[in-house]
């Protein structure tokens, strides 16, 4: 049996093991409702300060951690670091804005970004951008999990799209049956499989290449030489001077973007008290740490023997470099259980991250505009759905757009997900913008930043769409994240015509919400275990039921 | 910061929060802080272990702010009356 074979059969051990689990979680803790969106999804808005740690950090290790940010310092250098800022900034950010999120959410009901939105501007309209942003924003990040778990069964030497298509029928599968509580299961296999990887892959690895200051100056060796595609050095090990602005935008833009996503505000909203909010930004960096490592793994494949050459013989596809990395360095067994922690890894965000958008879609489009009258049994048929709908549609980016470096997937998401920055964050403070202002402002932004995105060409490949993420900015002259200066565009639009529409005097509709709902701790609820559909009831006046019962005093 | 409730005696704490978490941003995304190789610490480029430094240290600070924020909501019982107040008219 060859080396490839032996981690081929561990990795698909794992997977059945894995599928086993997911369609055995349809049993665990069984309640009245298959999809259990507050059992889970919110945990019946129970989780302490562990499990929203866990429920949060879940959020960064994806394949992003593992395929794409390596993959672009593999190729690019230093500036495919700026995933390790990105993950520092995030977490005073949330700290700031979170917990005010958290307590108006949890006075109101609100389990959508959406939902907040509507009760906060008393706009329909803008409640629906948020949502059909955060659906559409989702599909890319699933993509990209795609392209990770493909780079595996590339290395392995399974070729063609069908293993990839059987990977994600099996997850759309257990997805279906099981709802939240399959990766909710899978993710303990997930994170432990996910530790043992990497602390043996920094420790080992380093080891075998003859140490850290030999791994960083064969790169640098590497990344000079010319890119005979734009005729210029692949990279270095700095910021290049006219990269400076696009590393610091890309890490700031994808901070502010990454709590806008539906799966994100679902492990804030997950938490049980306010503080174990501010609490996890003190223990969350533990996760930066590791995936600061994981993206020098870029540069052990440039040092490794074979690595990069195996990598150029597979149509230079960068997305290799870890796996390949792997397949050079680790003994068969143990290389099959590192790409089996890839391949969970990738599965697990996905099928968290279809049911959030699926649930977005359930609450604020369907119950909102199509059926009102929706039973819960028709409720959660429409969201087991809209879960295959939403890896449908990452399938198709997956085969429609660039993989030259699959971080473009996670931030062409940024772009759409930022511009619902205003009406969410802005809104948790003021009301000073005007609710149309605010959605003229996203129309505005989510129109300019695709077409920037789409008129991105590939690096040395003119004439390709959707090839990067940053742009120039014209008058400014440097290369920005497209959704900062999106959101830039954004917040002009939207204050210049706030004041328009209020010197127009139109309505600025009905605020639900008081000063001191956010700032609001009730103690940790317990309820009763009630189906989503009691959840779900989200029109203007809510079935009393369906609102989290606020205890006064203290 | 808007999170403190507002007139509120513990707005000292606020700014030292503010600064603190401030000083994370800064000193992460100003990339010309950081952007040369030397000196090499461990093998490590000044650019790397540099922005990796910042990790445990934007933990310390967010676990102070953290600890501050607890104390300015502790010592806020007068405030908290009126947020009761407050919800109960929606109730």
């Amino acid at each position: 049996m060859s080396g490839d074979a032996v981690a081929l059969t561990i990795v698909i051990i794992m997977f059945v093991v894995v599928t086993l689990v997911g369609f055995a979680a349809a049993r665990w803790r069984q309640a009245e409702d298959r999809l259990h969106l507050n059992e889970w999804g919110l945990g019946g808005r129970g989780f302490g300060i562990f499990i929203t740690w866990f429920l949060l950090g879940g959020d960064i290790y994806t394949a992003y951690t593992f395929i794409a940010v390596p993959a672009l310092v593999y190729g690019v250098g230093a500036l495919g670091f700026f995933a390790v800022p990105y993950t520092i900034v995030v977490f005073p950010i949330v700290f700031v804005f979170a917990p005010r999120l958290w307590s108006v959410s949890r006075v109101h009901g609100y389990i959508t970004p959406a939902d907040f939105v509507r009760g906060r501007y008393g706009s329909h309209g803008l409640a629906l951008a948020v949502a059909v942003t955060g659906i559409l924003a989702t599909m890319p990040y699933i993509a990209l999990q795609l392209v990770g778990i493909q780079a595996v069964l590339t290395v392995l030497g399974v070729h063609g799209d069908w293993p990839l298509i059987i990977a994600f029928a099996v997850l759309a599968g257990y997805t279906f049956v099981s709802g939240l509580r399959a990766p909710a299961l899978i993710a303990f296999i997930k994170d432990i499989l996910i530790y043992v990887m990497i602390i043996v892959a920094i420790v080992y690895i380093p080891e075998r290449l003859g140490g850290w200051s030999h791994i960083f100056s064969v790169a640098g060796t590497h990344l000079a030489q010319t890119n005979p595609k734009t005729g210029k050095p692949f990279g270095s090990l700095t910021v290049g001077p006219t990269a400076v602005w696009a590393y610091s935008s890309l890490a700031l833009g994808s901070a502010l973007a990454l709590f806008m996503y539906p799966h994100a505000v679902t492990g804030v909203l997950a938490s049980r008290r306010r503080y174990a909010i501010r609490f996890n930004t003190a223990i969350l960096p533990a996760y930066t740490l590791m995936l600061g490592f994981v993206a020098l793994l870029g540069y052990m494949a440039l040092a490794a023997p074979g690595v990069p050459q195996a990598v150029k013989a597979n149509g230079a596809n960068a997305q290799l470099a870890v796996p390949f990395l792997f397949q050079k360095m680790f003994p068969p067994w143990f290389a099959g259980i590192a790409y089996s922690a890839i391949v969970i890894g990738a599965l697990v965000p996905a099928a968290i991250m279809s049911i959030a958008a699926a649930n977005l879609f359930t609450r604020n489009i369907y119950k909102e505009y199509f059926n009102p009258d929706a039973t819960p049994a028709q409720e959660t048929r429409v969201a087991q759905t809209v879960s295959l709908l939403v890896k449908l549609g990452a399938l198709i980016f997956v085969l429609a757009l660039s993989k030259t470096f699959s971080i473009n997937l996670q931030l062409l998401g940024g772009i759409w997900i930022l511009q619902t920055f205003p009406a969410i964050v802005i809104g948790l403070y003021t009301r000073w913008f005007h609710r149309w202002a605010l959605l003229a402002g996203w129309a505005v932004a989510m129109i300019y930043g695709t077409l920037t995105a789409y008129s991105t060409p590939a690096p040395g490949v003119p004439g390709s769409h959707f090839g990067g993420s940053t742009a120039n900015v014209p008058v400014f002259n440097h290369t920005v994240y497209i959704a900062l200066t999106a959101l830039v565009i954004n917040l002009v639009v939207a204050a210049v015509l706030t004041g328009v529409f209020r010197l127009a005097k139109l309505s600025a509709g009905v605020d639900e919400t008081l000063p001191g709902h956010y700032h609001a701790d009730p103690p940790g609820l317990r309820r009763p275990r009630v189906p989503i559909t009691r959840l779900t009831v989200g029109s203007p006046d809510p079935d009393p039921d369906s609102r989290p019962p606020v205890r006064h005093g203290r | 910061m808007a999170q403190h409730r507002a007139p509120s005696k513990h707005a000292g704490t606020w700014i030292v929060i503010t600064v603190l978490l401030a000083a994370a941003l800064i000193g992460t995304l100003w990339v010309p802080f950081y952007n040369h190789l030397t000196p090499v610490l461990g093998g490590f480029p000044f650019f790397y272990w540099y922005q990796l430094m910042w990790v445990p240290v934007v933990a310390i600070l967010a676990g102070v702010a953290y600890l501050l924020s607890r104390l300015a909501q502790r010592g806020n019982g007068a405030n908290g009356q009126s947020l009761d107040k407050d919800r109960r008219e929606v109730s």
